[in-house]
């Protein structure tokens, strides 16, 4: 492989990189706008300008960095010479002569690329003092689709929405119109841009040109805490950052995992925090007073009190006729607990249930496109860790469309909003059916007001956990906030309904859980919480499709074009 | 070289109608180039071309052979891999019309060239993208190609051959960006026409992906001549060993005869002046840009410079496509320079980001100087701009638009002065920009 000189930061990079990836791969940042990996190379920006010297001698011009690939050895290149500088001032002041610089009102500022390079390439004085700024009347504004607004004004024209729905969404709604400075981005004509990924043109967008319907004017951006997690909408599991301030999620932003989801993600993914917002919230344990026939009133009460009351029920039943209807929005974890439960005394009934929804597909580099249609994302993970039925236990099926629950007498329903179910009466009350029902869950849905004891557990985004996706392929999430109230993680909760059967359940986080489960189950053998890899693992499962490496996914890919 | 008795090569068939049958064309000798160099090796073409210094006449003045020995060798399994000349009849330079002449009166000449250059790299498919307002010279390129067609000049057996060649007429939609080469090809593709970033080449990824090459339609009127007449007679006309052969020159502006006239490359302005009936109405010479709009202004202490690439670029200019532009004493060269950067504002495709800002702030500029609202800084802001886009854009239009405008601040810059001085135009206003032209 060939190396490079960066800086006077050697680096070896594979034959064939460009000198923005190889700067990268040195710790050097060559500034940038129309460049993006997985985007055509179209060098329009010109930010990035480098100077390189091949073997001693120096190219005669500046190169942009984003279209010089290096191939053999003895490049070596600069980015910090008076000449280089000199021409990232000169283009900053070309980018922003005509820019409104409505920083204030903008929803990219702390975020926006203009700002950045400003800071740290351009001028603090403006040479354009007696002419008008070009502006673009009336396309303030547009919406080009529902999910995405455009303001041409602080558009940079380096075409990068263009390329990606072209590219990458493969519909091609935007487009460059008119010419030279009056050079314009917008959908073709009878067109919208409404395809599936859409709200990548907003990630994708370096300025505030493109800003999302969703977060507009939601929250400024030096204001949001951001955690790394999981998209919950559907099996892919995509890798998403959790950005919220004060518990209230503002946006997920795609987090780049070449495994999974490379940068980008679905508008219907982007939107399934709004759940936690818009559906009524289960804030503290609720038990149904002795008597009534399961019509006696539900009153709050205390976790201990609560507990104690399926603590009693459960260990006064026989095991044969418990039942646990596990859900796909279950953390790996919690599914191990949940399993263990199951398993107090003897076998209980196990079941998981998930939605079938829309199919959602993220296209990959170099990968074939991964595919999600389960409308939860860790049915296998919570199927792997002991919620699948068995031979001769009631499923899903038996209970959500049956009269499974009548021969019940204590069903455990692990998830309040485990789908559609949860929130249609007839469902409710056949699951309603069961002698004793206990809900664990987030949402006060009417499932949890059926419940005889409702326990308010956290959701996603305020507790640790691993998701098992589609090609199985564990990956862990981090909590980006408390619970409020008396909402505490599943994983606590049930550590203290375990620590009442047996001791050693108790305190558990969801590092102890997994490695547990990973030293318990053969298909996470090997793996620690602490040493899982940020792109996840594949898990080995024999039924599971086997993991394409990189070379051959590429042979792949090329035996196909 | 006695300019004296220079005979017109390139122009020797225009005024005789006869010329534009392939009847006529074939009794003035038409043709016979093809034909010997059907009975070449290919190989052996291009290096008769490369021999004879024939350098490219769209501009940048490039070997042509050189060019077409870019072009990769054909390896055993490739056999049907596809190549493409284009020829670049994208004439939109302003002050340039030469190449509309020799299509609109010689046809056939530069079909012939093409078939010579397509046996030369073997390529199959020949297009020929005419500027969108050349409506005559598409008309009539395109009724000499079916006369070509008909006579098996053209087609699947050229000349009984058997060297297959197809040629099209491609017309552009009218932009000046198209007559860059891959603007050009993008256009051809049936893409919007903006530049390709630079490497690849076009030899190597060019039209569709293919080996292409690319040259503009006077390079290729010279090559039949080359076969038939031989390199080194091309090479006894010219300066020097590097710049040879017949050239056209497109005089424009304040001279008694404007037209189209064909010298041996090399002659001097004065020279090519006094061909043109000198100044208009006796007039002084002012500044004169010798090779279309975007090549710097000289002053009229370099009339004796020899028009040939290599010394009009020693003396601070270009010589481009030779459109020569001339200025009497009456012109502004600030209202001359802010049209021209008016052009290339209009013009610029709007894709990168120096060519697409800094055009549009030197016109802005250089309006506001013309109207007298200039400041003692202006000059010095020109020059910034002119260094912040110069070998910085992504093709070739940036720095064009910068060649007036350097020259302006570079050798007129007592102009520039007076106008801040008198915070007003010292020139009579021509009516047409009264209203706002």
């Amino acid at each position: 492989m060939p190396k490079v000189t960066i800086n006077d930061r050697t680096v070896e990079v594979e034959a064939g990189t460009n000198v923005i990836d190889a700067g990268l791969k040195a710790g050097v940042l060559v500034p940038h706008y129309c460049y993006h990996p997985r985007l055509t190379v179209v060098g329009q920006c010109r930010m990035c300008l480098v100077e390189i010297t091949d073997n001693g001698k120096k190219m005669p011009k500046l190169q942009t960095a984003c279209s010089s690939y290096v191939t053999k050895d003895g490049w070596s290149v600069r980015t910090d010479t008076p000449e280089v500088a000199e021409a990232q001032k000169g283009m900053m002041e070309f980018f922003l002569i005509n820019h409104p610089l409505d920083c204030p009102i903008c929803d990219q500022a702390g975020e926006c690329g203009l700002q950045d390079y400003s800071f740290k390439h351009g001028v603090a004085f403006s040479r354009f003092q007696y002419e008008d700024k070009r502006t673009y009347p009336g396309r303030e504004r547009i919406p080009l689709g529902a999910n995405v607004v455009l303001n041409m004004n602080r558009c940079i024209q380096c075409t990068r929405c263009i390329r990606f729905t072209e590219e990458i969404a493969g519909t091609g709604e935007l487009g460059f119109f008119n010419r030279g400075a009056r050079v314009e981005i917008g959908t073709f004509p009878g067109k919208e841009l409404s395809n599936p990924l859409a709200t990548c043109v907003v990630d994708v967008c370096p300025v505030g040109a493109l800003t999302s319907t969703r977060f507009r004017f939601a929250e400024r951006v030096w204001y949001l805490d951001k955690k790394p997690s999981l998209c919950t909408g559907c099996e892919v599991g995509c890798n998403v950052t959790m950005e919220q301030r004060r518990g209230d999620i503002k946006r997920y932003k795609p987090r780049f995992n070449v495994e999974v989801n490379d940068y980008w993600m679905c508008d219907y993914g982007r939107s399934t925090f709004e759940r936690y917002k818009k559906l009524p919230r289960l804030t503290s344990p609720r038990v149904r007073a002795e008597g009534g026939n399961g019509h006696a009133p539900v009153v709050n009460t205390g976790w201990s009190q609560a507990l104690d009351a399926v603590h009693r029920r459960l260990a006064g039943t026989v095991p044969g006729e418990i039942a646990y209807l596990g859900s796909g929005f279950l953390t790996t974890e919690e599914a191990y607990l949940f399993s263990k439960l199951a398993g107090m005394g003897g076998p209980s009934h196990r079941a998981v249930t998930v939605d079938l929804g829309p199919e959602w597909t993220i296209p990959r580099h170099q990968r074939p496109p991964i595919t999600g249609r389960e409308a939860a994302p860790n049915r296998r993970g919570a199927e792997l860790a002991g919620l699948a039925g068995g031979e001769g236990d009631l499923s899903a099926d038996d209970l959500l469309h049956g009269d499974g629950a009548a021969r019940c007498a204590v069903l455990v329903v692990c998830d309040s909003d485990f789908g559609q179910a949860a929130w249609d009466p007839e469902a409710v009350a056949r699951l309603r059916q069961a002698r004793f029902l206990v809900v664990f869950g987030w949402a006060d849905s009417p499932l949890a007001q059926a419940a005889d004891v409702a326990l308010p557990v956290a959701h996603h985004g305020e507790k640790d956990g691993t998701f098992v996706n589609v090609e199985w392929r564990v990956q862990r999430f981090e909590r980006a906030f408390a619970p409020t109230g008396q909402v505490r993680p599943a994983l606590d909760v049930l550590s203290d309904l375990l620590g009442r059967f047996e001791a050693g359940w108790t305190q558990l986080s969801a590092a102890t859980v997994f490695d547990r489960l990973a030293g318990e189950l053969p298909a996470f053998s090997g793996l620690s919480w602490h040493r899982l890899p940020a792109t996840g693992a594949a898990l080995h499962v024999p039924e599971a499709r086997p993991k394409l490496s990189d070379q051959a996914a590429e042979t792949a890919t090329e035996a196909s074009a | 070289m006695a300019t004296a008795k220079f005979e017109p090569v390139l122009t020797r068939n225009v005024g005789k109608p006869e010329a534009l049958t392939l009847k006529g064309y074939r009794q003035l000798g038409g043709y016979e180039g093809l034909a010997k160099a059907l009975t070449m090796e290919p190989d052996a073409v291009i290096d008769e071309v490369k021999k004879s210094g024939l350098r490219g006449r769209g501009g940048a003045g490039f070997s042509a052979g050189l060019k077409w020995s870019f072009i990769p060798k054909r390896k055993e399994n490739e056999q049907d891999k596809p190549r493409y000349l284009v020829c670049n009849a994208d004439e939109s330079e302003p002050g340039t019309f030469k190449d509309r002449l020799l299509m609109e009166n010689d046809p056939h000449q530069l079909i012939e060239g093409c078939a010579i250059c397509c046996f030369a790299v073997s390529a199959a498919t020949c297009y020929v993208y005419i500027r969108g307002e050349y409506t005559k010279s598409a008309v009539i390129l395109e009724r000499a190609l079916k006369e070509a067609y008909d006579a098996g000049i053209l087609g699947d057996n050229v000349l009984g051959s058997g060297f297959r060649l197809n040629l099209y007429v491609h017309r552009g939609a009218g932009a000046y960006i198209c007559g860059e080469e891959t603007g050009m090809l993008e256009s051809l593709e049936g893409k919007r026409g903006q530049p390709r970033v630079k490497p690849p080449f076009p030899a190597i990824v060019g039209a569709f992906g293919a080996p292409t090459v690319i040259n503009n339609v006077e390079t290729l009127c010279n090559v039949p001549h080359i076969l038939t007449r031989g390199a080194d007679w091309f090479k006894s006309i010219g300066t020097d060993e590097k710049n040879t052969g017949p050239k056209l020159y497109a005089i424009s502006g304040h001279v008694e005869r404007p037209g189209t006239y064909e010298h041996p490359i090399g002659i001097t302005f004065r020279e090519m002046l006094d061909a043109a009936g000198g100044m208009w109405k006796g007039r002084q010479l002012k500044a004169f840009i010798p090779g279309g709009a975007s090549a710097p202004i000289l002053k009229p202490d370099q009339i004796d410079v020899k028009m040939d690439f290599d010394t009009v670029a020693k003396a601070g200019s270009m010589l481009g496509s030779a459109a020569v532009i001339v200025m009497d004493e009456t012109t502004c060269m600030v209202r001359s320079v802010a049209r021209l950067s008016k052009f290339f504002n209009h013009e610029s495709c709007g894709q990168c980001t120096p060519c697409r800002e800094g055009t549009n702030w030197m016109e802005l500029v250089l309006d506001r100087l013309e109207h007298g609202e200039g400041t003692e800084r202006d000059a010095q802001l020109l020059l910034s701009i002119c260094k912040n886009i110069g070998g910085q854009s992504l093709c070739a239009l940036g720095d064009a638009a910068i060649g007036p405008v350097k020259s302006l601040v570079d050798r007129f810059p007592e102009e520039i002065e007076q106008h801040v001085r008198h915070r007003a135009c010292p020139f009579p206003r021509p009516r047409y920009f009264e209203n706002g032209a």
